[in-house]
């Protein structure tokens, strides 16, 4: 049995983050993550990250606060919100005094641009490789306080003893044991779930690990309905083309070559919150006024030289998958599954209801994206409350002795795989995958309606019966068997759209990410609540609306951008 | 229809490799990566490799595709098939196989570790209430090697690498540059004497590193590294950057390399231990008639080979 303190699930930003905390606080903490911390898709992070270092122009964390909060639709919880916003400046000086590479201004300063919904420039960027240089510096971190990572280690559920956490059970992917690892204090920082859709911007690896396993050792799963779709995305991969083009002066055209954004948003423009594009987008699109299904990015007037400087990362990515080059023609981009602002519930400190038990980053919700994070935010969570979740676990494992080894998880979750790899006959988990993913995009994108997610619903719970009863695992060997990992991040997924549609169904309202088109307006009176969805085997997820949302100062007004 | 034939090997089970050859239905223009991915999905769950982004950043997916490294998701099928459809695919070289396309990386990873690869600043954090100042050009060269994302493509492809495990390789000599020529390290000299200790002279200068998906071009950066080592006159003593001047100022003084002059300078002219040590060759290369002449008189038209090593010196410092 493996025994640390604090053992963090995931080596991601936020994951790292805490790791890093918790070594600088003295805590014996290790990390546990299915492919080694550089893999992590934190680094495909392209924009930015905020922080009202005014730098450019003068610039506070209340304005932050405020913009983040009309930005989540007034979802967001305000305590949590201005927490993040008030240690922001200090986290990048941070980053940068353990020498993290930002661009700079001529004076030396961290530069900083424009992003959407933000009042001002306040996005600190390395060019487009923001979320890589973070990256790099906090795997520098985990290498100067040498911190213990399992790597290739499939963390497949949690262990829960006497009340409280204790630890995790994992698979080693090297050599197909699964082993019990026993912490005081665990932290999931297991990013986010983009493949329950079938084009996205994420990686391969963001499967809801995280999510499925909390919410199958009963803790809810909040916010789930609301799905970012970013607006530019590629259409022949999903691959992301940062909001930076648009921060650095790019146009959204439609086919008449017009600057449609100013009809949904006449101030901000091209500059609006990522759900306003993204639905002005799909509108223009589905009136006809789409080019083969997209609108065109275009980047031409900002120059080669600025686009070379500012922008190199996307414009190679959309060189290599479409052979147009960003700085002699527009690129056809389209709004692609990009951000769970949902997942597992957490409180202002990040952790949840079991005690010992935390989660930060984006699969977590302590709620400061509500219904739609803005671009630069996300980068940012993760380095807060990882940081905050670490505090307080070191706090928490001062006050707790022992905590049992679970050998009871151990031997059920032995008991889960081998059921898989005896089996020789079934359905493979690509087919499930496959279900779901034309489910959800299908029934489950911008534009929503009961009809819709009523067969989304019912078409998610089939597939989950389906896979409960038939899903086999081809690959029996027990080296580095991905048929396997691949099994399990299926099995979670499906779990995560299940959240997503049973809320989104059940939410009558528009507000942010959620747009209905049978319930176009924001209901305050009913909805300034919560979703909260607790797992039920083999059934759709229990609903409940117990947690309100928490205001400060800013009462809920008409947003307009 | 594209074939993909590929390296089969599992580490617990497998004496030795064999290979197998999937068909795949996808477009031509589909990725390397995403034609494994439907050969894995719909074909053979076996099929074993790593991969994560599919966006040319997160590095995982290195393999050797016809015989070159290259990042499996940024290769696109039609680019490299045959004739007949036909893709060869194998792990990277350089690397012990551990099943099928995915290898032992912990060789990479420990030359990583062996350069302390986190910033060391010479004055206190404390001191610094904002972040410290750097100009822009000093990030920019930082930001050109930050770029760097891992995948170990140059360390697959480097010849020197595969007949010395010792060697650093291009990947970590480019991940020292960044901490060597950030302005807020204060470690520059220590950093220069570890990437001298792990055999930063072995380099050949072959530029198969140049091959880099990223555009980091490592072997640029090994060239500033020796530059350096020689500029800051910190590893004067070891035999790398003796050896790279002496036949500097031996072409330029006489337009031939003078062989005899090279290994008085490279080992030192007061190294009389170590110069004793190359009797034994002076021998025996004596007995067979191969000494070299102890000292050689400049060619004709020697200034023109000075005209052109003045045009190319860089001024130190």
């Amino acid at each position: 049995m493996i025994k640390h303190d604090v053992v963090v699930i995931g080596g991601g930003l936020a994951g790292m983050r805490a790791a890093v905390e918790a070594a600088e606080r003295g805590a014996d903490v290790a990390i546990v993550s299915k492919m080694h911390p550089v893999r992590s898709h934190s680094g495909a992070a392209q924009g930015g990250i905020n922080a009202a270092l005014g730098n450019r122009e003068d610039d506070t964390p209340q304005n932050h606060a405020f913009d983040t909060v009309k930005g989540s639709d007034y979802l967001g919880d305000q305590d949590c919100i201005e927490a993040m916003c008030e240690d922001a400046p200090h986290q990048i000086i941070w980053l940068e005094h353990r020498g993290c590479i930002f661009s700079r201004m001529p004076d030396g300063r961290i530069a900083q641009r424009p992003f959407g919904g933000a009042g001002s420039p306040r996005t600190c960027y390395s060019a487009d490789v923001t979320g890589l240089v973070i990256l790099h510096t906090l795997w520098e971190q985990l290498e100067r306080f040498n911190v213990k990572v399992y790597e290739e280690y499939f963390c497949t559920a949690l262990c829960v003893e006497d009340g409280v956490g204790s630890g995790v059970v994992a698979y080693n992917m090297r050599n197909g044991e699964l082993e019990l690892i026993n912490a005081k204090a665990t932290i999931f920082a297991t990013g986010g779930a983009g493949r329950m859709y079938a084009k996205t911007t994420n990686g391969y690896a963001s499967t809801a690990d995280g999510l499925g396993i909390a919410f199958r050792a009963g803790i809810p799963i909040m916010d789930m309905e609301f799905v970012q779709f970013h607006p530019t995305s590629l259409k022949e991969n999903g691959v992301l083309l940062s909001e930076a083009a648009r921060g650095e002066g790019a146009y959204l055209l439609n086919a008449d070559g017009e600057r449609f954004m100013f009809k949904y948003a006449p101030n901000k423009g091209e500059l609006a919150s990522r759900d306003v594009v993204s639905r002005a987008e799909w509108t223009e699109i589905l009136e006809g006024r789409g080019v083969e299904g997209c609108v065109l990015l275009d980047l031409r007037h900002l120059g080669r030289e600025k686009i070379l400087e500012r922008l190199p990362q996307i414009r190679e990515l959309a060189l290599d998958a479409t052979g147009k080059d960003a700085v002699n023609e527009p690129i056809p981009i389209l709004p692609g599954m990009h951000y769970t602002m949902g997942g597992i519930e957490t409180d202002i400190n990040g952790s949840t209801r079991v005690p010992g038990v935390y989660a930060a980053g984006e699969c977590a919700t302590p709620s400061v994206h509500g219904a739609n994070r803005l671009g630069g935010n996300s980068l940012l969570e993760t380095i807060v409350y990882g940081s905050r979740s670490a505090k307080h676990a070191m706090e928490y494992i001062k006050s707790v002795g022992e905590v049992r080894p679970s050998e009871r998880t151990l031997k059920a979750e032995k008991e889960r795989l081998n059921r898989w790899l005896s089996k020789t006959g079934g359905e493979r988990a690509p087919k499930y995958r496959a279900s779901m993913n034309k489910t959800m995009s299908e029934y489950c994108f911008i534009f929503r309606n009961e009809a819709q997610l009523q067969t989304a619903v019912d078409e998610l719970l089939a597939i989950r019966k389906a896979f409960d009863e038939n899903v086999y695992v081809m690959d029996k060997s027990k080296t580095f068997n991905t048929d396997l990992v691949n099994t399990m991040e299926t099995d979670f997924l499906i779990d995560a759209a299940m959240c997503v549609a049973n809320g989104a169904l059940a939410r009558k309202e528009s507000r942010g990410a959620q747009a209905r088109t049978d319930y176009p307006e924001r209901d305050d009176e009913n909805w300034l609540v919560h979703t909260l969805a607790w797992r039920r085997d083999g059934q759709n997820p229990r609903l409940d609306y117990s947690r309100k949302v928490t205001i400060t100062k800013w009462q809920p007004e008409v947003r307009t951008y | 229809m594209i074939k993909l034939d590929i390296f089969r090997f599992d580490e617990a089970a497998d004496e030795v490799p064999h290979r197998d050859v999937v068909e795949v239905d996808v477009p031509e223009t589909t990725t390397v990566l995403d034609a494994l991915e439907e050969a894995k999905a719909t074909v053979d769950g076996s099929i074993s490799f790593r991969r994560s982004c599919r966006s040319a950043i997160c590095g995982s997916c290195s393999m050797n595709i016809n015989g070159v490294t290259g990042l499996a998701c940024k290769t696109p099928c039609n680019t490299v098939m045959d004739e007949s459809g036909t893709i060869h695919i194998d792990p990277m070289p350089n690397f012990q196989p551990m099943r099928d396309l995915v290898v032992h990386m912990d060789p990479f990873w420990d030359k990583y570790t062996r350069l302390k690869p986190y910033l060391q600043p010479a004055d206190k954090d404390e001191d610094h209430e904002r972040e410290r100042r750097v100009s822009p050009e000093d990030m920019k060269k930082l930001v050109d090697v930050a770029n760097c994302i891992m995948c170990a493509t140059c360390y697959a492809l480097c010849p020197v690498v595969s007949v010395d495990p010792a060697f650093a390789g291009p990947a970590a000599i480019a991940y020292a540059y960044r901490f060597i020529e950030d302005v807020r390290d204060g470690e520059r000299s220590e950093r220069l004497a570890q990437i001298n200790e792990d055999y930063l002279w072995l380099c050949a200068h072959c530029y198969a590193c140049s091959y880099c998906p990223k555009h980091v071009d490592p072997h640029w950066r090994i060239v500033d590294v020796k530059r350096a080592t020689i500029n800051d006159r910190v590893m004067m003593n070891e035999r790398g950057p003796r050896h790279a001047l002496t036949v500097n100022k031996t072409v330029k003084q006489t337009g031939m390399l003078a062989e005899t002059e090279l290994i008085i300078g490279t080992i030192g002219r007061f190294n009389i231990r170590g110069l004793l040590k190359t009797v034994p060759l002076g021998l025996r290369m004596a007995a067979k008639g191969k000494m070299p002449p102890p000292f050689i008189k400049p060619i004709p038209k020697v200034d023109e080979i000075r005209t052109i090593f003045e045009s190319l010196e860089v001024p130190v410092g």
